[in-house]
């Protein structure tokens, strides 16, 4: 699809996420595995391994661990702003689904989509717009009264 | 010795070109005889804008004046930063090999990795300009690291939406469709701030 036809947005932040304090958008963490299938040998060994040391160093996020029988094991993620996002974890190894998990503890929950401006500002100006006459002597676009004046008569 | 300064006005007149030789012929004859010396006259040269540029003559101001005028100015300058009277800053900052403009609260998306966590509060070194309202302070090409301090905060590290490259060639049961997806980072600009040791 071409860039134009494709959903965008303008780069934003979360409630003005960092002007004050940072605060971690990821507010809800559950990871569903089964306790037996192969599929979520990944899983399992992220958990005996890795799941502690997340928790450990977020402790801002709420973690479920979820034993299910399954075949896909998965990890939702719920942000601050409301938003579910649900990852299959299958045919991942541990350490692959602690980067994805490392990774969407770092996002803030906003779609993903083309975003049409690299920055973002609230004050587009500090010196003023610029036009023709910035830095200009000022001279240059003075006109006393009285030839004003004469002009004007002349035209008429 | 006005015959000799005639002569050689001729001589000038023909190996000179057409146009100019018209221009010095009418000139008068005296000004030839005091500057017999030197080898061309400068009244010989036609006036185009090889021999003389078409704007006006600079004049550059005295260079002792002028000392004491930017001494006067730094020391003003200085006075309005160390009293804060200064509105909003905002600063040209050179980081991922790009230029941003930037004032306090703005938000910048990089392409890329940064190699700091989120919630880190980075310090942005080459910062190439800062302006205030009433004055702005421009590097040579950076200005110095005492003088100026601008600090962001990664807020955000996402990958970029998918971007799709397609490759279609008609005809030929051809293509290809690659997507490709990026590293992204969102930095907040927290704070410009300035000291006063302009020198």
């Amino acid at each position: 699809m071409t860039a134009r036809g494709s959903p965008s947005r303008f780069l934003q932040s979360v409630l003005r996420n960092g002007v004050g304090r940072y605060v971690c958008q990821l507010k809800r963490l559950t990871l569903t595995f089964s306790k037996d299938a192969q599929p979520s040998r990944g899983a399992r060994e992220f958990i005996e391994e890795k799941i502690v040391d997340f928790a450990k160093a977020n402790p801002g996020v709420v973690l479920y661990v979820e034993p299910k029988p399954c075949s896909v094991p998965k990890l939702v993620a719920e942000y601050l702003n409301g938003t579910v996002r649900e990852e299959a974890v299958n045919r991942k190894t541990g350490e692959e689904i602690a980067e994805l998990v490392q990774k969407m503890a770092s996002q803030s929950g906003l779609e993903i989509i083309r975003i049409r401006n690299p920055q973002h500002t609230d004050n587009p100006s500090i010196q003023g717009q610029w036009h023709p006459f910035t830095n200009k002597p000022a001279h240059i676009n003075l006109q006393l009264l009285d030839t004003a004046g004469q002009q004007t008569t002349s035209q008429q | 010795m006005a015959l000799a300064g005639f002569r050689q006005l001729v001589r000038g007149v023909l190996s000179a070109r057409c146009i100019g030789a018209a221009v010095t012929v009418l000139r008068p004859s005296h000004r030839y005889l005091c500057s017999q010396s030197s080898a061309l006259h400068p009244s010989y040269v036609p006036k185009t804008s090889i021999s003389e540029p078409p704007w006006p003559k600079i004049e550059l101001p005295d260079s002792i004046e002028e000392a004491q005028q930017h001494k006067e100015l730094v020391k003003n300058v200085n006075n309005l930063i160390a009293t804060g009277q200064f509105g909003r800053l905002f600063a040209v900052v050179h980081f991922a090999s790009k230029q941003w403009k930037v004032t306090n609260e703005d938000l910048v998306l990089i392409n890329g990795i940064v190699e700091a966590q989120c919630g880190d509060r980075i310090r942005l070194e080459k910062v190439l300009l800062v302006g205030s309202d009433n004055f702005t302070l421009v590097g040579k090409p950076l200005l110095g690291k005492d003088l100026v301090r601008v600090e962001a905060t990664v807020v955000e590290k996402t990958d970029s939406h998918p971007k799709i490259n397609m490759k279609f060639w008609r005809r030929h049961r051809h293509q290809k469709k690659k997507i490709i997806i990026t590293p992204q980072t969102i930095l907040r600009i927290n704070t410009i701030e300035i000291a006063p040791v302009l020198s």
